[in-house]
């Protein structure tokens, strides 16, 4: 299970960024959020967001040396008492789907089976793919 | 303070110093944010007699109250300043995102000074502020300047002007993110103060008064906007969705430098033509649920557009003639890539079409033909007024100076209040958006009392059965449009959505910064606002006298289903002093010194 993201309907309004992060943190914060979108071009706002193996071969678990990055029932995710924010897995991830603030990594963990990204695209951008 | 940055930033490109201090919170209750912390600070920092170019004339930028809380459409932010057109008030609203970089980085004012000795932009990252040479970014459009910046900088937001700031074009635009604080010559401001571009980025969290009640109205709202008629329509065909019907039901779609008010020509610039054909997909403001904008390919240009909005519809399309939408969407670009007002641009395009028509100007004065229609024409116009290279040179200071500079009887071509070019809507057949353009403080504007909804379908919010063809009794009801309006602009939130939410905010102000106020309150501050804008006018030389309608208004449209409406001189006078009243101003428009008590802004005559 992962959010697919297609860039082609993408609108660049950042909803998704700004829900995800209220939701996990009770804050706004965009460099919190499991999902980032930037524009490349006047028509491409690229969302990036974690594949969970789907479309990667998890390099990120792959490259982490703290025991950070962990995966269960097919969620990738960040375990914070060990992550010490070293960008190993910000570099290995080949989706760019994985990000460093304040030391901490942060990335989409699939909002325990409710993302809430696809929720609230007004654009269908984001879709969850099984 | 929840989520508010909690502080002002000043800096001052002279010196290169930046100061950093606390957002008074009492100050934040009594003005919201964005208008109203504009409206506050123009008043505390500027001096209103300085000339708009001056260094001691300022920039201000502040986020809307709800940029960074997640209320859907609420990701506005205002620039401030000195009108480049008419030395008055002038703002500017978009939805580009650098409010919410501003925000993270801890502030909800942002106050530039001075000028810098070369061409400069500001890098804020947080509490590190730097002036940064832009010497190699001169020349450069909008875009090139950001893509540049980001590439050296990293993941910063950039706002910045292109070679019509740079050379102090009176209707200069900042861009950011493709979406551009357009009106009023903030652009030019920003040239003057040598200063290319403004590149923020804030790693802060906004922190929310109450996360999970604003997790609830997120999804209530969410809900509503999707599930509007509007989504489709605007998701569509974007905001000239309603040129057709402006045209063909209302009659009041200005045409020609406002000769007509239908335009014959349209078929190809209605967007449910083009809309299908061109575009291919929407694009929206920050926070924004609803997308209203668009972009596009066209084979015949390269690249790709943001755009076309239903105002450049009209300025860059029917007011100079032209029929082929390539080429309103070609000067479109050029207008965002150039960093230029479209709907100014086309004002002034037009003007010139019908001098040359008129036979007030000819072939050797331009350089070559304008006549309406002409596609290349419009184009080459535009650049000539962005390198402000021979006519465009006369024509970069908009219509008023324009015409005064050409002489010859073109001052009655000149279509402006108070100097500014004004946007789509032929107020002979809309009286009440007459007065607004009269009124709105920074010239001609459709924008500070949005009212064109109101008297165009007769209803909105308290109002019922207003006739759109009558001078009767719009004083109140444009004072009572501005208000709500200022609210919006302080809140940051779309005028798109004002018939969503009305001025319902209460619970989302309780869930934000944890204070609920309702419509009652919010009016009184958005009233607030307004009289603050008005003092800064009024101490910057405004006259009542200044606020005349056009000649084109006093004459009768002469086709389409409004045929025969205009603007008597009477009725302007009327509504104006009418619109005096209801403000509790004097007839001269002066507020009277217990308005000011009232509204709690006594100390700022003083
Ligand atoms: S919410 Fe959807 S349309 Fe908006 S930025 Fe995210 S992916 Fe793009
Ligand atoms: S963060 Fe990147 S590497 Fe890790 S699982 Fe997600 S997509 Fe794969
Ligand atoms: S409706 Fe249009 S103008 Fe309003 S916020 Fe959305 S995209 Fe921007």
């Amino acid at each position: 299970m992962y959010v697919k993201a297609i860039p082609e309907k993408c609108c660049g309004c950042l909803f998704c960024e700004t829900v995800c992060s209220l939701w996990h943190w009770n804050v706004i914060n965009k460099y919190k959020s499991g999902i980032r979108v930037h524009k490349k071009s006047v028509i491409e706002d690229i969302p990036s967001v974690c594949s969970h193996g789907n479309l990667c071969n998890f390099e990120c678990i792959e490259a982490c040396k703290f025991d950070a990055m962990k995966k269960k029932n097919g969620t990738v995710y960040v375990d914070y008492k060990n992550c010490t924010g070293c960008r190993a897995c910000e570099k290995a991830c080949p989706l760019n789907a994985v990000w460093i603030h304040e030391k901490k990594a942060y990335k989409c963990d699939l909002c325990g089976g409710d993302p809430q990204c696809v929720k609230f695209c007004s654009q269908n951008a984001l879709v969850m793919e099984v | 303070m929840f989520c508010y940055g909690g502080n002002i930033l000043k800096v001052d490109l002279t010196t290169g110093e930046g100061i950093k201090k606390p957002l008074d919170e009492k100050v934040a209750l009594r003005y919201l944010g964005g208008d109203g912390f504009g409206a506050y600070f123009m008043n505390k920092i500027v001096n209103p007699k300085v000339d708009a170019f001056s260094p001691d004339n300022a920039l201000i930028i502040a986020p809307g109250l709800f940029v960074g809380s997640g209320v859907p459409t609420g990701g506005k932010t205002a620039f401030f300043s000195k009108s480049a057109l008419n030395g008055g008030w002038n703002e500017s609203v978009m939805g580009g995102q650098i409010g919410l970089a501003l925000k993270q980085a801890g502030y909800d004012v942002l106050i530039i000074e001075g000028k810098s000795d070369k061409l400069s932009y500001l890098l804020i990252d947080d509490n590190n502020v730097l002036i940064k040479s832009a010497e190699h970014l001169q020349g450069n459009t909008t875009r090139e300047t950001a893509e540049k910046i980001k590439k050296d900088e990293g993941d910063f937001i950039v706002a910045s002007i292109g070679i019509a700031g740079e050379n102090l074009v009176r209707f200069a635009s900042i861009d950011c993110e493709e979406r551009q604080a357009g009106r009023g010559g903030m652009g030019a401001v920003m040239g003057s103060k040598n200063l290319k571009a403004i590149a923020v980025r804030g790693n802060n969290d906004i922190k929310i008064a109450k996360p999970d009640k604003m997790y609830r109205l997120i999804e209530k709202y969410y809900e509503i906007m999707i599930n509007h008629p509007s989504f489709n329509d605007d998701g569509k065909y974007g905001t000239g969705e309603f040129l057709e019907w402006m045209n063909n039901e209302r009659g009041t779609f200005p045409t020609r430098n406002w000769r007509e008010g239908v335009f014959d020509g349209r078929k190809e610039i209605d967007p449910y033509y083009w809309a299908p054909r061109y575009a291919i997909k929407n694009k929206g403001c920050l926070q924004c649920t609803k997308p209203c904008g668009k972009a596009f390919v066209m084979k015949e240009f390269k690249g790709a557009i943001d755009g076309i909005e239903y105002e450049t519809l009209f300025s860059l399309g029917s007011n100079c003639g032209i029929e082929k939408v390539e080429y309103v969407a070609k000067a479109n670009e050029i207008c965002d890539l150039y960093g230029i007002d479209t709907i100014s641009a086309g004002g002034v395009v037009g003007f010139a079409m019908d001098l040359y028509e008129n036979g007030v100007i000819g072939k050797d004065d331009l350089g070559l033909e304008i006549k309406f229609g002409d596609g290349e024409a419009l184009l080459e116009i535009l650049k000539k007024i962005a390198y402000r290279d021979g006519i465009g040179d006369i024509l970069a200071n908009g219509v008023r100076i324009a015409s005064q500079k050409i002489g010859k009887g073109a001052e009655k071509y000149a279509v402006h209040v108070r100097g500014m070019e004004p946007p789509a809507y032929d107020v002979r057949g809309i009286k009440g958006m007459a007065l607004a353009f009269m009124s709105s403080p920074r010239g001609a504007c459709h924008l500070r009392s949005g009212a064109y909804a109101l008297e165009l379908t007769g209803k909105f919010w308290k109002y019922e059965g207003v006739d759109r063809l009558s001078s009767e009794n719009k004083g109140k009801e444009i004072a009572d449009m501005e208000n709500f309006m200022a609210v919006y602009d302080a809140l940051g939130v779309c005028k798109f959505s004002r018939g969503i939410f009305l001025l319902n905010f209460d619970e989302m102000l309780e869930a934000s910064i944890g204070k609920k106020m309702g419509e009652d309150e919010l009016l009184f501050i958005g009233e607030r606002i307004c009289n603050l804008k008005h003092i800064f006018n009024i101490k910057a030389g405004w006259k009542k006298e200044d606020c005349k309608l056009p000649d084109k208004i006093h004459i009768p449209i002469p086709e389409g289903v409004s045929k025969g409406s205009y603007v008597s001189r009477e009725e302007e006078e009327k509504m104006l002093l009418d619109y005096f009243n209801a403000r509790g101003w004097d007839k001269n428009g002066i507020p009277t010194r217990k308005k000011l008590e009232e509204l709690g802004i006594k100390e700022f005559i003083e």
